[in-house]
């Protein structure tokens, strides 16, 4: 008995000690620290001191570039970005129709386009994209700590991803809703047919939020089975670990476009859009001249779509109005957006407009442009962009 | 200590600094914010329950799945470890392909391979359409298998059960009673004590006398599904992603456990076998009496390692969807709170839980140790 109190004691006791020391040291810190930092920011002591340190992940040239550009308003991540001569882009490589790798290495989706658009908006060249994969999970701490510019990764635009998150999305590149599908052999064609069931879900999405939501609001029991990714989840469903599988429609079209195409069971998407999923790129809180040059080069592709110009015909098209000719850049207009004049030029000649890139990935896919919420307001879609004047 | 302090309190501004600058919360509000989120094969849990009570279950799930591991390696480590200097060429021979396979083998492999192979592509059906093994001209399942979940028997009260357990502890102060006299009978008279047969022994009768007196204040539940199939309403469930986690990780330690424990046995010096042997005690008596004694003595530093990574490789679970804490931990992350507090927390908790594991061995090892001559 008193062998253990007396280790207990001593546990106890060296915890303590650590932690006197440490506060000791903290303490005694406190007077030698300021220096380092007000020998760096001598004239300002009340802004807050240059951290070169989380930036450490960042590549060693853009240091420079970042402690010169430190906390302003203009020129942080895009004088960056030009200085390094390529766009961080945050993908997933595992999202058929968004963003995947072709059997040559290279990277194959809407989310890719989207990430080529802004670096041939910014740097004149499609190709200038460094392509980060993450983890569902790890995106947005990607996004705080600096080692992405730009996050396309089928993200939806959440007050408090807006918020909590430090995120900043800009303009939605698809507007899509919550679905799930089930085998069609079940029989099931509502949520109430699923009392009970296990549901693939990635883990750490609005998908798994909105999930639960719904399923509580309408006092149906459900077993979620969480995957860390929604590739991860497809598995298991197919594997029958689940008995329903949940995702963006898109991403349910998809899935069971590959399902049945390989010859697997026919899939059943329940009619029922159980929540608004508007997906877009999104960059960090606190650099709006980048959030403006991500915004502006995304809406390029819609502003062409509306004029009519595509990859084929906006390097021989000249400026019949005054409209055209500004979005052509034929006189050297500059909007002080801090894009070039001819990025429009460059964005569609490079990638092509919207309609281009959605047909290309996902019409062939089973989701058709035409008709849906994501054809141009002109045809009763919401694709709606500002007058680039 | 000076310099780590330092850098630590360096690092620790320089966060503060940059969450505050993209003015992401530093402070640990989030912890009382409602959950959000439905908890994997937790029917019972209220997402509007707040972020630290989803903390718990998963503390709770990695000290299930972190217990049963450690009681499973430690058995089939000691049994392997033995077996491998066993003269029986096969059983030798076996041994040594499993130490060898799973030693090998990174822990997550072998979680994915259980997860994988033997559930979710495995022979079993999905769960609706489980199959229910009956007991023999019974109704009752004793055990249900599916891809998804397993349904084992468990026990359910049924009456008097807390003067049940009343009765169980005057059993076991009574065994103490008998240990004692039979230990000071022993050093008295020099007859054998059998003092665990007798402890034991008495308390078992006690145990079943009270049982068959209150009339079975435990009745077994037997594993059976709800009408829609998709529920176990009795009976005691587990998850495929706990048994693959639980299973791979005690295995995979196992194998570690088992090289300890035979180095330990060929570190007690061979005349002390040979000894024995030479007083005609049997196998059994050799290693029961002599040889484990002395070498399981060995063991326990190690073997406090091992466990110390099989709690801590339970993180793995993740990957197969177990609802550990480090599971919850990122799910929570991506659901919009703070990554670096939400870590924080997370790293306390495995702190704990480690330094709980080697106080509470480190006791074990000075009893035996202070055994020494």
């Amino acid at each position: 008995m008193t062998k253990r109190g007396t280790i207990l004691i001593a546990v106890v006791a060296a915890i303590a000690l650590l932690a006197a020391a440490c506060g000791d040291d903290g303490d005694d810190t406190t007077a030698p620290q300021p220096p380092p930092p007000a020998t760096e920011a001598p004239a300002e002591p009340a802004a807050p001191e240059p951290p070169p340190a989380t930036e450490a992940a960042a590549p060693e040239t853009t240091e420079a570039a970042e402690e010169a550009v430190e906390l302003s308003q203009a020129g942080g991540r895009l004088a960056e970005v030009q200085a390094r001569g390529s766009v961080r882009c945050g993908v997933r490589d595992a999202l058929p129709g968004f963003n995947f790798l072709t059997p040559d290495g290279d990277h194959e989706g809407f989310d890719s386009d989207f990430c080529r658009v802004i670096a041939a908006a910014v740097l004149g060249d499609a190709g200038a994209v460094d392509f980060v994969d993450l983890a569902t999970a790890d995106r947005f701490t990607a996004l705080q700590s600096g080692e992405i510019d730009v996050l396309v990764r089928n993200t939806t635009f959440t007050a408090s991803r807006d918020g909590k998150e430090a995120a900043n999305f800009v303009y939605t590149t698809l507007y899509d809703g919550q679905g799930v599908v089930v085998p069609a052999a079940t029989g099931i064609t509502d949520l109430e047919g699923l009392a009970d069931a296990n549901i693939c879900v990635a883990q750490g999405t609005t998908t798994e939020l909105n999930l639960t939501d719904v399923m509580r609001s309408r006092n149906i029991p459900f077993n979620p089975v969480t995957f860390g990714e929604s590739s991860e989840a497809r598995v298991g469903y197919t594997a029958g670990q689940c008995e329903a599988f949940t995702s963006d429609k898109s991403s349910l079209a998809v899935f069971k476009y590959e399902i049945e195409n390989g010859g697997g069971d026919e899939q059943f998407i329940l009619p029922e859009t159980i929540s608004k999923e508007p997906l877009g790129p999104a960059v960090l809180d606190g650099d709006t001249e980048w959030a403006q040059v991500v915004q502006w080069a995304v809406m390029a592709t819609i502003q062409a779509w509306e004029f009519g110009l595509d990859s084929g015909n906006i390097t021989s098209a000249t400026g019949d109005n005054p409209a055209l000719a500004r979005f052509l850049g034929e006189e050297g207009f500059d909007p002080g957006i801090g894009l070039p004049s001819d990025f429009a030029v460059q964005v569609v000649s490079q990638v092509g407009n919207y309609e281009e890139i959605y047909e290309r990935h996902l019409e062939p896919l089973g989701l058709p442009l035409h008709g849906s919420v994501n054809d141009l307001w002109t045809h009763g879609g919401l694709m709606y962009v500002p007058p680039y004047r | 200590m000076a310099g780590v302090c330092l850098a630590g309190w360096w690092l620790y501004g320089n966060l503060v600094d940059n969450l505050t600058r993209t003015r992401i919360p530093t402070d640990f509000n989030f912890l009382t914010q409602p959950t959000g989120f439905a908890i994997p094969e937790n029917f019972g849990f209220d997402p509007d329950l707040p972020i630290w009570r989803m903390v718990l279950i998963g503390v709770q799930n990695t000290f299930l799945a972190g217990l049963v591991g450690v009681l499973l390696a430690s058995i089939v480590g000691l049994v392997v470890g033995i077996a491998r200097l066993s003269s029986n060429w096969l059983v030798a021979k076996l041994a040594q392909v499993f130490v060898e396979g799973f030693r090998n083998t990174p822990p997550l492999v072998v979680i994915v391979f259980f997860s994988f192979a033997v559930f979710s592509f495995g022979p079993l059906p999905v769960f609706p359409e489980a199959l229910d093994l009956k007991l023999p001209g019974s109704d009752s399942n004793w055990l249900v298998l599916s891809k998804s979940r397993i349904g084992i028997p468990s026990l359910s009260a049924e009456r008097h059960e807390g003067l049940f357990w009343l009765l169980v502890v005057c059993g076991v102060v009574a065994a103490a009673g008998v240990w004692v006299w039979r230990s000071r009978r022993h050093v008295r008279t020099g007859e054998p004590h059998h003092r665990v047969l007798w402890s034991l022994g008495l308390l078992v009768v006690v145990a079943l006398v009270a049982f068959v007196a209150l009339g079975g204040p435990y009745d077994w539940s037997w594993p059976a599904r709800s009408e829609n199939g998709r529920r176990l309403i009795s009976g005691f469930g587990t998850s495929a992603a706990y048994l693959s986690l639980t299973l791979a990780l005690a295995l995979y330690t196992a194998s570690h456990i088992a090289e300890v424990v035979r180095a330990s046995i060929l570190a007690v010096p061979k005349g002390q076998s040979e000894a024995a042997g030479a007083l005609a005690l049997s196998p059994f008596q050799r290693y029961r009496h002599v040889i484990l004694p002395q070498g399981l003595r060995i063991a326990v530093p190690p073997t406090i390692n091992q466990y110390l990574n099989l709690v801590k490789n339970t993180s793995l679970g993740t990957v197969v969807g177990y609802a550990d804490v480090t599971n919850l931990t990122r799910t929570s992350i991506g659901n919009a709170n703070p990554a670096p507090q939400s870590i924080a927390v997370l790293m306390g908790v495995y702190l704990v839980f480690s330094l709980v594991i080697s106080l509470l061995l480190n006791i074990y090892n000075r009893t035996v140790q202070l055994q020494e001559r």
